[in-house]
């Protein structure tokens, strides 16, 4: 039943040798023939990473610094590695194989394979499509190379060694490949030195060695090597799927002028978008919406912004209301005629309850519930806690939700003695102004806004400073006083003017 | 469905009868901390605060006036990484009420509080006033829910929705250095029970009430 299976199988390979420099020269068509040199900026020195046909002509190899490529004459042209470059010519060689098959693969940089299998109808025979494949590919800036076989490995190796756009016979992928060169494995250096003293040169010659004499020399590797001399690959086809953009966009016929039409757009692509990553079980970590304001005369302006939500959701409610919010806090200067919302997908993995305390709530529930609070108090007021790394007093900022499921389990550490019975402070923000009157040098009498009174008991100052070599350096006295009618306060001067910092309670 | 109440634990004084008071708030209830300014009801909310958190539970408060001081909540104690501030930037009280209301409905917390302290510079510390329905509401969001929802405020407003209020009474302040004083060492505060439901063993006693103090 695998041999009847094996021997319907055909693959496509399309494959693109020296796919940094292709697609260097696919971006910018002028080092076309040029004697191109891609160098890696990753690594130290900035070697040569790939050549093109006339600049090895020239005597430069992979591997080579700069200065000693620059230093061959013939006036080589360097160009640094751009990743943007060489992913826009990956998409180009899947889109090619996705245009003839339903079924692609992606092999690594430069290198897709494609179910060739029943094409015929669509296509003709299979000399046909490879030489089709070929010139789509070259159509597309890319100089592939195309061989078509029973296996991965036997249409790979097809590519590299055929004539360009190669075919090999149903069942005949052995027999093709017997004469190809050991060079063609891309075997390690040590590999190959071992495989030359045996005194092999072709893959037939590999693949006729007994197996079992070939596993006591070479261990697995034999076996393995063997296999792929023949052309042998019984690894199904991973079928690659484009990546899923989870993005709405609305251009209105009419400019939008307040908000309930927006937001009643929102709600329908939240919805939309939230049904997407349902259906491919994934949820949003991020939420990036825009709305696009015409300007006289121009294009328009886009007024973007975007949400992390407390935990990742795909809860249209949930988005909404954080949506709602934000833009009922700061809506779009002007008339909105286009829409458009974007999430970043991300697979939420499930959490194990812990055995011991109370039982966690549901993240998504809570993400729900979080998003009306913001809805309702005003994104920016809600969070976590996290105390700045200063002595200023009131340093503190707000961290997103996610670190409130992230808190650790109770640390079980034995409180100290001092622990739970620590007076409060309640700071007033910003502090209230106060008109203080001073009695050899000690505040005796204080008015701030409602709260007037003699002090009967004070201490201080105690002076707080800090941040001395910055503009925001900060300095001041501070008192603690106790008013005729018991209220407990905090006090401050800054060396202009007296604050009321809070009471305690 | 009942939902059982914790007896209030017996009269006493210092820490360790703040840790048992802390106990006596009934789950799936709302109960109310009452008492007027510099009388001890924060200090009594942070130690709440910093109990539950230091335990692992997960703490929502609602800080409507945003007075809220969390340097002094690490100092007594609590792990602000399991607590979910929302400040009450604005002075909206009402909305501070609703957003209690959807915490504690969720019942994804172990605590919500919810600070209703007013004005603190105002001449008499007078708590603003709302709608009846506030407080049933509060009440039926957290029933049946795992959650504990305590309001602080100045004077008792929640009414029969409350199943517990405590009232937080000025003790003396103590300062150290004499004749002049040279440092404020803390504040001491009275606790009594003016409402639970059902009555707590201790709570119809006369007399009854917890000495509690606080340090700077």
């Amino acid at each position: 039943m695998e041999a009847r299976v094996a021997a319907l199988r055909r693959l496509g390979c399309l494959l693109v040798p020296g796919f940094a420099a292709a697609a260097a020269v696919r971006a910018e068509p002028a080092l076309a023939g040029q004697p191109l040199v891609v160098l890696d900026e990753a690594r130290p020195g900035r070697l040569v990473l790939e050549v093109a046909a006339a600049a090895r002509a020239l005597g430069i190899a992979p591997g080579m610094t700069e200065a000693a490529a620059l230093a061959r004459s013939g006036g080589a042209i360097c160009r640094e590695r751009v990743a943007a470059h060489e992913a826009a010519a990956q998409s180009a060689l899947l889109e090619v194989a996705l245009a003839h098959s339903p079924r692609v693969e992606e092999g690594g940089p430069g290198e897709v394979y494609l179910d060739t299998a029943g094409l015929g109808a669509l296509f003709g025979d299979e000399a046909t499509l490879a030489r089709r494949l070929a010139a789509a590919t070259a159509a597309a800036g890319l100089p592939a190379r195309v061989g078509i076989a029973g296996s991965r490995v036997a249409a790979c190796l097809a590519a590299r060694w055929g004539a360009g756009a190669e075919r090999v016979p149903p069942e005949g992928d052995a027999a093709y490949l017997a004469p190809a060169p050991l060079a063609l494995l891309g075997l390690p250096v040590e590999m190959a030195r071992r495989l030359e003293r045996w005194g092999l040169r072709t893959l037939g010659e590999l693949a006729a060695l007994p197996a079992r004499e070939l596993f006591e020399r070479l261990g697995a590797e034999g076996p393995r090597l063997q296999a792929l001399a023949r052309g042998e690959d019984p690894r199904p086809l991973l079928p690659w799927r484009p990546p899923r953009r989870f993005e709405e966009t609305r251009e209105l016929d009419w400019a939008a002028d307040n908000l309930e039409p927006l937001f009643a757009l929102f709600a329908e692509m939240a919805g939309r978008v939230c049904a997407r990553l349902e259906a491919e079980a994934v949820a949003a970590d991020l939420f990036e919406w825009s709305c696009r304001v015409p300007v006289a005369r121009a294009p328009g302006r886009e007024v973007r912004g975007s949400f992390v939500p407390p935990v990742p959701t795909r809860e249209a409610g949930a988005v909404m209301a954080v949506l709602r919010a934000t833009l009922a806090a700061a809506p779009p200067a002007g008339a909105v005629t286009a829409l458009t919302l974007r999430a970043q997908p991300v697979r939420v993995l499930a959490a194990q309850e812990p055995l011991e305390g109370e039982p966690r709530p549901s993240p998504r529930a809570l993400a729900e519930t979080i998003a009306r609070v913001i809805g309702v108090v005003g994104a920016g007021n809600l969070g976590v806690p996290v105390l700045l790394d200063t002595h200023r007093p009131d340093a503190v900022r707000l961290e997103p939700l996610d670190a409130l499921f992230r808190a650790a389990a109770p640390s079980g550490e034995k409180r100290g003695p001092g622990e739970g019975g620590v007076l409060a402070l309640r700071r007033l923000r910003p502090p209230r102004p106060a008109q203080v009157r001073l009695v050899g040098g000690r505040p005796v009498h204080l008015r701030s806004g409602g709260l007037m009174g003699p002090i009967v008991a004070s201490a201080g100052p105690w002076r707080v400073s800090g941040e001395w070599w910055l503009e925001s350096r900060w300095s001041a006295d501070e008192w603690d006083v106790e008013l005729a009618d018991g209220t407990l306060g905090r006090l401050a001067h800054d060396g202009s003017a007296w604050v009321l910092e809070g009471v305690y309670d | 469905m009942a939902i059982a109440t914790e007896p209030l634990p017996s009269p006493g004084w210092g820490l360790e009868s703040i840790a048992s008071l802390l106990e006596a708030f009934p789950r799936g209830q709302l109960s109310e901390i009452v008492g007027p300014r510099s009388a001890g009801g924060s200090s009594l909310l942070t130690a709440l605060l910093a109990r539950a958190t230091a335990a692992g539970d997960l703490v929502a408060l609602v800080d409507g006036p945003d007075t809220f001081d969390p340097a002094g909540a690490a100092a007594a104690g609590a792990e602000l990484r399991s607590l979910c501030w929302v400040r009450g930037r604005g002075g909206r009280l009402d909305a501070a009420c609703h957003a209690a209301e959807l915490l504690a409905r969720c019942g994804g917390f172990a605590w919500v509080a919810l600070d209703l302290a007013a004005d603190l510079t105002s001449p008499a510390r007078t708590a603003p006033t709302f709608a009846p329905a506030t407080w049933i509401r509060l009440q039926r969001a957290v029933r049946d829910t795992p959650t504990r929802l305590i309001v602080h405020a100045s004077r008792h407003l929640a009414g029969s929705a409350a199943a517990l209020v405590l009232a937080v009474e000025r003790g003396p302040a103590r300062w150290m250095g004499s004749p002049r004083p040279r440092r404020l060492d803390g504040l001491g505060s009275r606790v009594r029970v003016l409402r639970a439901r059902p009555p707590a063993p201790t709570a119809g006693e006369s007399g009854t009430e917890w000495k509690l103090a606080w340090r700077l």
